[in-house]
């Protein structure tokens, strides 16, 4: 298994042109497998990784176009990792959720989805800035499918939103990465594409300003950042169940971790220069899309918007330049994919069993559907970062790690425990509690079994990681330090040396003290 | 005495009437008329440069036009005829069909 | 010593798992009935012969595992037993116990009967988190758990729909719950941001290394941890601001009032402040510690005057629940820690004997809460009568109840300390509870039966839950009596507070002074309440129609205040938002989309289809790239 990361990459796609000449019935049975398979490949690669070692594993180096340096270049490490782990699984899961009656043309959608799985993987995987473009802007084009295919009323209008707004912001990250590669050939002579060499080049402050905006323009939109955000509610308002399930467990994650692979250690001083500007927005983000979230009436534009909060939260951790923050945004990236994949899909249960999503529409469903309300009262707990489910661990990491950064930032911040629990917690009682007002749902089954092999496991890695997150920790927690570490060294200003905390000197220094 | 500025400026006053036929004219077979002058008009200007400087590709230039022009024309009135065939008229406002 | 940390750690979690996983859809089992009391039961003998250890001893220390660890930061799941946590522990695991008990009998018909006891015991094992983690992180965990299982129990009839507020204040049962728990979070936050103060500057979350790093610390640092901590404990103990949601948590079942609303998880918040004496009792937040003994004083004023003419049975012992976490603030600000825990630890045992005495009362009468509905319940209920009355005897603080020893000693200190505000204001509100205490215990128990015309047929609790209540009953009485082996006990990990000599030799007069009100309280409730003569039972519409009867009939219009100054602003700002976002934020981008798109639909006249006018475009582009050319030539 040398090529482990090539065949988790292309494993899928593979499967995934085998799947035109697979029987129509036995679509999903087809895509299951494969989504397993994928799924244990991953599992096996946590399996051997070293946790000891923070820097790159499992690498794999080809040459492609020599003459300008661009190569088929893999590589994984602790950031990397977990994130390819919860791909695979929100997809494995997420073709389980399929309904079979529901869907027209599953074939179609089963081959969408794991061409989407090579796309997201890939894009976790590269270590080439051209593979990586590559990826990122292939994963687009399933996601539109998914989108202008299987999704509401309105879904030509999102498909192409979608696609056109994130496809314009990649085309200003493409012309930043070019550049960063013409840089590079003015340096030291030669074309790369390679990240780790590009890791070591020096660049002044100035282009790194200008580096960071261009490459902010195809990250943020993709995040989203406010004000970039307004693609992301028609997109989810539209989307099957499925595309939602993906688009807000891995597809956002990219862009949050194209700031961590690529502008924090290409470019630390811009990255430390701008943390007010990044502050200002991810604040905005965070307070505001609440209160938007808040006033939906829209139970699947609800947690649209709680997405788009919450990535504003772990967009501070990735700004907060301390360990605790950034470890904690990574982590926040896997728990936000679990916990609003999760509620995509019950989201998705209930819209298929009636049809509808708005609020109004139900109302007292606890009484007639314990399981489902259970499921959905654990993902909400999750979801406002309830102690010992998977969503406390990296709010609370990155809000600790922030503080350091601004105390006030921080406290703006934390508004989002508050508010929302306020938006969530409405949510919950508007549609579980009260008398059952709509006649219509006092007949609803509560779930089955199929749903109910989706969920649990998701349940299950809520309260897992959340009493006991130290396995995913640990490696995150090696590579973010070594990432800081690398920042530190190459920062150029004193004042972005001193912003970044790299922690083995810090934290001797402080056992010093304390003694 | 016909200098070599007679040449070109009859290469050029040819030149303009193929021109001002390929923007006016509305059938296609005049179209070619227009673009065969305008080749022309480029022929005499390469025969008279290629005289004056003593060099011979300048003619041979022309004759490599004229080479390309007939067989364009072999095609292309052969495009015509089918043309035609197919819309029973060669005027250009006829068989405008890829109106955007 | 280690296994019975965990014993009594564990068997309430085992207990809501088992009543959870495996009895959560089936009818009422009788084995969740017996299994889960006995569970906390067992809770409460290893808390016992921990108590014992710990005497003997002194504390014990264990650490399960790693929780969270980054960076700098390392959490473990670490278990402190000491003289505080175990005093917390017996308190705790006694009241669950009973009111486990109890529970059989009053969630008797409930269909849900399974789930909560799994709720319950979930809440006793967060509970027991909370007191007996090793670190603020930990503690966090419990204040969070405790906060969700009272979410779940609150709202533990979420079938019930909202009323309007004047027909009942507290909503509906799911909308208490939802209240409690944003309130909470509100408090939280403060909280978070101590324990990243204590990190970002001690860098570590342990007790015993936060504690000797205090002393190091600058001044100003201390005040804002001292105060961000605090904003958290006053959530969870309802200290005004943050009051409200108690009385709405009303709504839940009255084992739950009793337990959690009265017995324990409020007093979490005094709790912590006594787990952080060493630095509430620092000189440099002196004045913080003022103001938690200032706003305990006036919470208990505030809630007392509340109680004064509610109607509402339950609510008369929430709002007497938030007065006394008052006088337990009170004696925490003033440096009387033992003091606030020893009243703490009465408190729980009378006031959980009340609340489940107001259950029995409300299962009697079908779930009526109008006191004015009642009377003459003595007859047909005289268990639960006498324990009513020990419990209010326990509260007004007679001689030789509990409350007289716990609630004078709060009292003496505030007169010791010299703030002899805080002094009287205390006085005087140990008169109102002795008053409003017994105006509802006159009002249910004696006088005529009103509620015969209203065809109730009240009869009393089953006898063994009567019996369960006995020791909550005998505490109450007799709790006060060890104080002085309890105050040695204690003070070996509390500052001892000592009165001085002056007040040591006044303390008599102190003590009649107190118990002269509460007489006095007593007295007049009788009068009015339940003697015979023109003056009692008659409705005073002049006072009822009174500015002041209505200000506290309202809750001081705080309530009406929230919703208007904070609810309805932010429900038509977050639709404003909305229509922004759409609007202007989502328009822009729209805009731009449009515009190139109207500019591609005006270009394509072009694209008539018609060579002709091709090649004219064509032409007039090669003329201006002649003209172009022609005029660079030029220029260059």
């Amino acid at each position: 298994m040398d090529h482990i990361l090539s065949i988790l990459i292309f494993f899928p796609l593979l499967a995934g042109i085998l799947g035109f000449v697979v029987d129509k019935g036995s679509a999903k049975a087809y895509g299951i497998s494969v989504a397993t398979v994928e799924f244990l490949l991953a599992m096996w690669l946590w399996m051997s990784f070293d946790n000891a070692n923070a820097g790159m594993q499992f690498t794999e180096f080809a040459p492609i176009i020599s003459q300008f340096g661009i190569s088929y270049n893999l590589g994984v490490d602790g950031i990397s990792l977990f994130i390819v782990i919860m791909a695979t699984l929100i997809t494995l899961l997420g073709i389980i959720l399929l309904d079979e009656s529901k869907i027209a043309n599953m074939k179609n959608m089963i081959v969408s989805l794991l061409f989407l799985e090579m796309t997201m993987v890939g894009v976790f995987l590269s270590l080439d800035a051209i593979i990586f473009y590559m990826f990122w802007e292939l994963s687009l084009v399933p996601m539109l499918y998914l989108i202008g295919a299987w999704g509401g009323p309105t879904r030509v209008y999102a498909a192409i939103k979608f696609f056109l707004y994130t496809f314009a912001g990649s085309l200003v990250m493409l012309v930043g990465l070019l550049a960063m590669a013409y840089l590079y050939h003015l340096e030291a002579g030669v074309w790369t594409f390679n990240l780790l060499d590009w890791y070591q080049l020096d660049l002044s402050t100035d282009l790194q300003f200008w580096l960071f905006l261009s490459l902010f323009a195809g990250f943020a939109i993709k995040v989203p950042m406010f004000p970039f955000h307004t693609w992301l509610p028609h997109a989810h308002g539209q989307a099957p169940t499925i595309g939602s399930v993906i688009l807000a467990a891995v597809l956002l994650k990219m862009g949050t971790y194209g700031f961590v692979r690529f502008s924090l250690p290409l470019f630390p001083d811009a990255s430390v220069s701008m943390i007010p500007f990044i502050m200002t927005l991810s604040l905005i983000m965070v307070v505001y899309t609440a209160m938007v979230a808040f006033a939906q009436k829209d139970m699947k534009q609800v947690i649209a918007y709680s997405s788009v909060s919450h990535m504003g939260v772990i967009m501070l951790g990735v700004f907060a330049m301390n360990a605790e923050g950034l470890g904690g945004s990574i982590f926040l990236m896997l728990s936000h994919g679990i916990v609003s994949g999760a509620l995509f899909m019950l989201v998705g249960v209930i819209y298929e069993r009636t049809g509808t999503k708005m609020m109004s529409e139900f109302g007292g469903l606890a009484q007639v559907m314990p399981i489902y309300a259970t499921v959905f009262g654990v993902m909400l707990m999750a979801s406002v970062g309830l102690p010992l489910t998977i969503g406390f661990v990296g709010e609370f990491l990155v809000l600790l790690g922030f503080y350091q950064v601004s105390p006030i930032g921080t406290i703006i911040a934390g508004l989002t425990i508050i508010i929302g629990a306020v938006y969530m917690l409405t949510l919950f009682k508007r549609t579980f509690f009260g008398p059952i007002t709509n006649e219509k749902n006092r007949n609803l089954k509560d779930l089955d079994r199929r749903e109910l092999t989706a969920l649990l496991p998701l349940v299950a890695i809520v309260i897992w990681l959340g009493i006991y997150p130290k396995p995913v920790l640990g490696p995150i927690d090696n590579s973010v330090q070594k990432l800081l570490v690398e920042m530190e060294y190459k920062a150029r200003t004193q004042e972005a040396k001193d912003m970044i905390i790299s922690m083995k000197p810090e934290k001797e220094e402080s056992d010093k003290e304390a003694k | 005495m016909i200098g070599v500025s007679h040449y070109l400026i009859l290469s050029g006053l040819l030149f303009s009437i193929g021109f001002v036929g390929v923007l006016r004219r509305k059938n296609l077979l005049m179209l070619f008329f227009a673009t065969e002058i305008m080749l022309n008009a480029v022929n005499i200007a390469f025969a008279a440069i290629g005289n004056y400087y003593g060099d011979l590709s300048g003619q041979m230039f022309a004759f490599f036009v004229i080479a390309v022009a007939a067989s364009e024309v072999a095609v292309g009135l052969g495009l015509l005829i089918v043309l035609y065939k197919k819309y029973g008229s060669l005027d250009l406002e006829v068989i405008a069909n890829m109106k955007g | 010593m280690e296994s019975l940390v965990y014993i009594a750690l564990f068997a309430p979690f085992v207990g809501s798992l088992f009543a959870g996983l495996f009895f959560a859809r089936s009818p009422k089992s009788i084995l969740v009935g017996v299994v889960n009391p006995a569970l906390i039961g067992v809770s409460f003998l290893a808390s016992v012969a921990l108590a014992m250890h710990v005497a003997e001893f002194g504390a014990v220390h264990v650490t399960m595992m790693d929780w969270i660890s980054m960076g700098g930061l390392n959490i473990p799941f670490g278990f402190l037993v000491d003289e505080v946590s175990v005093t917390m522990m017996l308190v705790v695991t006694l009241v669950s116990t009973v009111v486990h008990i109890y529970s059989n009998g009053y969630m008797d018909h409930d269909k849900s009967f399974n789930r909560f006891f799994a709720y319950l015991s979930a809440f006793v094992f967060s509970m027991m988190i909370l007191v007996m983690s090793d670190n603020l992180a930990g503690l966090f965990i419990g204040w969070e758990g405790v906060g969700v299982c009272s979410w779940l129990l609150i709202g533990f009839w979420y079938h019930k729909e909202d009323k309007p507020f004047e027909e009942n204040p507290s909503i509906s049962p799911s909308w208490a719950a939802n209240e409690a728990f944003i309130m909470n979070r509100i408090a939280d936050l403060g909280m978070l941001v101590g324990i990243f103060l204590i990190y970002w500057n001690v860098g570590s979350l342990q007790y015993n290394v936060v504690f000797d790093a205090l002393p190091n610390l600058a001044d100003g640092l201390l005040v804002g941890i001292a105060i961000a901590l605090f904003i958290g404990a006053m959530g969870k103990s309802a200290q005004f601001p943050l009051h409200t949601w108690l009385t709405d948590a009303m709504e839940g079942p009255t084992p739950v009032s009793a337990l959690i609303h009265a017995a324990t998880m409020v007093t979490a918040g005094v709790f912590l402040v006594i787990r952080m004496s060493p630095l509430y009792s620092m000189e440099a937040v002196s004045g913080v510690s003022m103001f938690i003994a200032a706003l305990g004083t006036f919470v208990a004023f505030y809630a007392a005057s509340m109680a004064l003419i509610a109607r509402d049975i339950k609510r008369i012992v929430a709002l007497s629940t938030l007065s006394q976490l008052g006088y337990m603030f009170a004696a925490a600000g003033l440096g009387a820690y033992w003091i606030a825990l020893f009243h703490l630890a009465a408190h729980a045992f009378f006031k959980a004997l009340l609340f489940l005495g107001a259950g029995n009362v409300m299962h009697a009468m079908d779930d009526e809460l109008d006191i004015f509905k009642m009377g003459g319940l003595r007859k047909v209920m005289m268990g639960s009568y006498i324990y009513m009355g020990i419990a209010s005897i326990a509260l007004a603080g007679l001689p030789f109840f509990a409350g007289f020893y716990s609630k004078d000693a709060i009292i003496e200190t505030a007169f010791n300390e010299g703030t002899y505000l805080i002094w009287i204001m205390l006085v005087i509100t140990a008169g109102m509870t002795a008053f409003y205490s017994f105006r509802q215990v006159f009002f249910s128990f004696h006088g005529e039966e009103r509620w015969k015309p209203l065809g109730f047929n009240p009869h009393d609790m089953y006898k063994y839950v009567l019996v369960a209540m006995a020791p909550l009953a005998i505490l109450a009485i007799s709790f006060g009596w060890f104080m002085d082996g309890y105050k040695a006990f204690i003070t070996k990990n509390l500052p001892a507070y000592e009165m001085s000599d002056h007040t040591h030799h006044i303390a008599w007069l102190l003590g009649a002074l107190v118990v002269l009100f509460a007489v006095i309280g007593i007295w007049i409730a009788y009068r009015k309440y339940a003697g015979k003569g023109a003056m009692a039972w008659q409705r005073d519409e002049k006072v009822e129609n009174s500015f002041i009867y209505k200000l506290l009939e309202n809750q001081y219009y705080v309530p009406h205040a929230y919703d208007r100054f904070i609810v309805q602003p932010y429900i038509v700002a977050s639709d404003k938002f909305w229509e922004w976002d759409n609007k202007i934020v989502d328009g822009t981008v729209d805009t731009i989309a449009k515009t190139i798109y109207d500019a591609g639909d005006k270009s394509r006249t072009m694209q008539t289809g018609n060579l002709s006018t091709y090649l004219n475009w064509m032409g007039a582009g090669a003329l201006l790239l002649i003209v172009a050319a022609a005029i660079s030539a030029v220029i260059g």
